[in-house]
């Protein structure tokens, strides 16, 4: 592979594969190192790849499996099972209250969704994937991949609330503080 | 198809409107455009998805993590310990990795048509790339139209482009504008550089056709751009917007 289609991919895809990363670990650094092992394999392997318009799918894929591989054995990861019925029409702040807080917030509340339902939600709003790639990438079956949507942004709407609700209780406990050193 | 069986299929919708072609979709689109009910659900839907997806990319990675990739260099330097680092295999692929990006740089060909390439590989790694904002957004829509031709003048503002969300890639140090564009359901990517960037080619306002197997790619200069335009579905597509 050549070093010019090497750095072209890196440049198309590292970005998004960061976001996922961070998505998965919750933490920017082993983020990264995720991110660079992934595409260490790639160098090792990707040559391989006859099709390169699937290259995005597998580097997708491979940090998934990746990350699976790394994490300590013996995690459990919740079953949909385990969850209660979908909420009809969870609590969930305006999209405008949505468009003002911080990205970082929003990232925390995204990791704060059971990971069963976090990787497909957090491809979904990557917008990279399409659910049938999500599909074959978390090797479910479409209908699970949709159920998950569902549930995952319904556990996602619920972290926004709270952490909007938690953002609001800061400010205000922090005023009388204020107002006592002043006085 | 009933109502919850329409928003259990539109959970899957990207807000971007990519999936708009895909035939999963049809039946529950038309559900939410017949029904009210859905269609507010579904609005609302769309612009809580865009809202999250707007802020997912606003994560940058750290500054140095894609120098760390191509170089193979470590992330940060706190020293955890991370088994495969140590591999010597690792170390020899990423020695390997810096000696081919070396090479590359003295390797590369000195004319326009190594832009091209570039082009074509970039196009070949997505199917839709992503950009953003108006000034990308209004350029699209005179390439989406079918009244527009390959070759004729096209309201380009490369920094306006460039500042307000357009994609940008770097190629030899020197920005790339990449923006893709449907005609007759086909997808295609164009490229556009500074011709200051590229003193080397020659002015040529009608676009010339090429083949790279089954890509085809139209290349013409305006007074200021280097314009390529790369159809990964063959010539006669890209025929059809001369």
């Amino acid at each position: 592979m050549s070093s010019e289609i090497f750095t072209q991919l890196v440049d198309a895809h590292y970005t998004p594969l960061f976001r996922f990363a961070l998505s998965l670990t919750k933490n920017p650094s082993d983020a990264g190192d995720l991110t660079q092992q992934t595409f260490f394999i790639w160098a090792k392997q990707g040559h391989a790849l006859r099709e390169e318009g699937k290259a995005k799918a597998w580097l997708f894929t491979t940090l998934y499996r990746e990350f699976l591989r790394i994490r300590r054995r013996g995690e459990r990861v919740s079953a949909l099972e385990d969850l209660g019925p979908i909420e009809s029409d969870p609590p969930a702040p305006e999209v405008d209250v949505v468009t003002g807080m911080d990205a970082s917030l929003v990232v925390e509340a995204l990791q704060e969704v059971d990971e069963v339902y976090r990787v497909p939600l957090t491809l979904f709003y990557m917008q990279d994937l399409s659910y049938k790639e999500i599909a074959e990438m978390i090797e479910a079956p479409i209908g699970t991949v949709m159920s998950r949507l569902s549930r995952g942004k319904a556990q996602l709407r619920a972290a926004l609330a709270r952490k909007e609700a938690g953002a609001r209780g800061k400010v205000v406990a922090f005023q009388p503080n204020t107002a006592r050193k002043q006085s | 198809m009933n109502n919850a069986e329409a928003k259990f299929i539109l959970q899957g919708y990207r807000p971007n409107g990519t999936d708009a072609d895909d035939a999963t979709f049809t039946a529950a689109l038309e559900q939410a455009k017949n029904d009210p009910g859905v269609a507010e659900w579904f609005a609302r839907q769309r612009a809580f998805d865009a809202a999250i997806s707007a802020k997912l990319a606003q994560i940058e990675p750290p500054a140095d993590l894609r120098a760390a990739i191509l170089a193979g260099g470590r992330v940060s330097g706190e020293a955890r310990q991370r088994s495969w680092w140590n591999r010597p295999a690792w170390m020899a692929a990423a020695a390997g990795i810096a000696v081919m990006l070396g090479a590359g740089v003295v390797l590369w060909p000195k004319t326009a048509g190594a832009f091209m390439e570039f082009a074509v590989a970039d196009a070949k790694m997505s199917a839709i790339h992503g950009g953003h904002g108006h000034e990308n957004n209004t350029l699209q829509e005179i390439l989406n139209s079918p009244d527009t031709k390959l070759g004729q003048k096209l309201p380009i503002n490369f920094a306006n482009l460039h500042e307000t969300g357009c994609r940008t890639i770097s190629f030899r140090g020197h920005d790339i504008l990449e923006l893709c564009f449907k005609r007759n359901g086909v997808w295609f990517h164009a490229y556009f550089a500074r011709k200051t960037d590229f003193p080397n080619v020659a002015k040529n306002t009608t676009p010339v056709l090429q083949d790279r197997g089954s890509i085809a790619i139209a290349s013409w200069t305006d007074e200021e751009h280097v314009i390529v335009v790369v159809s990964k579905t063959g010539r006669r597509n890209l025929e059809a917007l001369l």
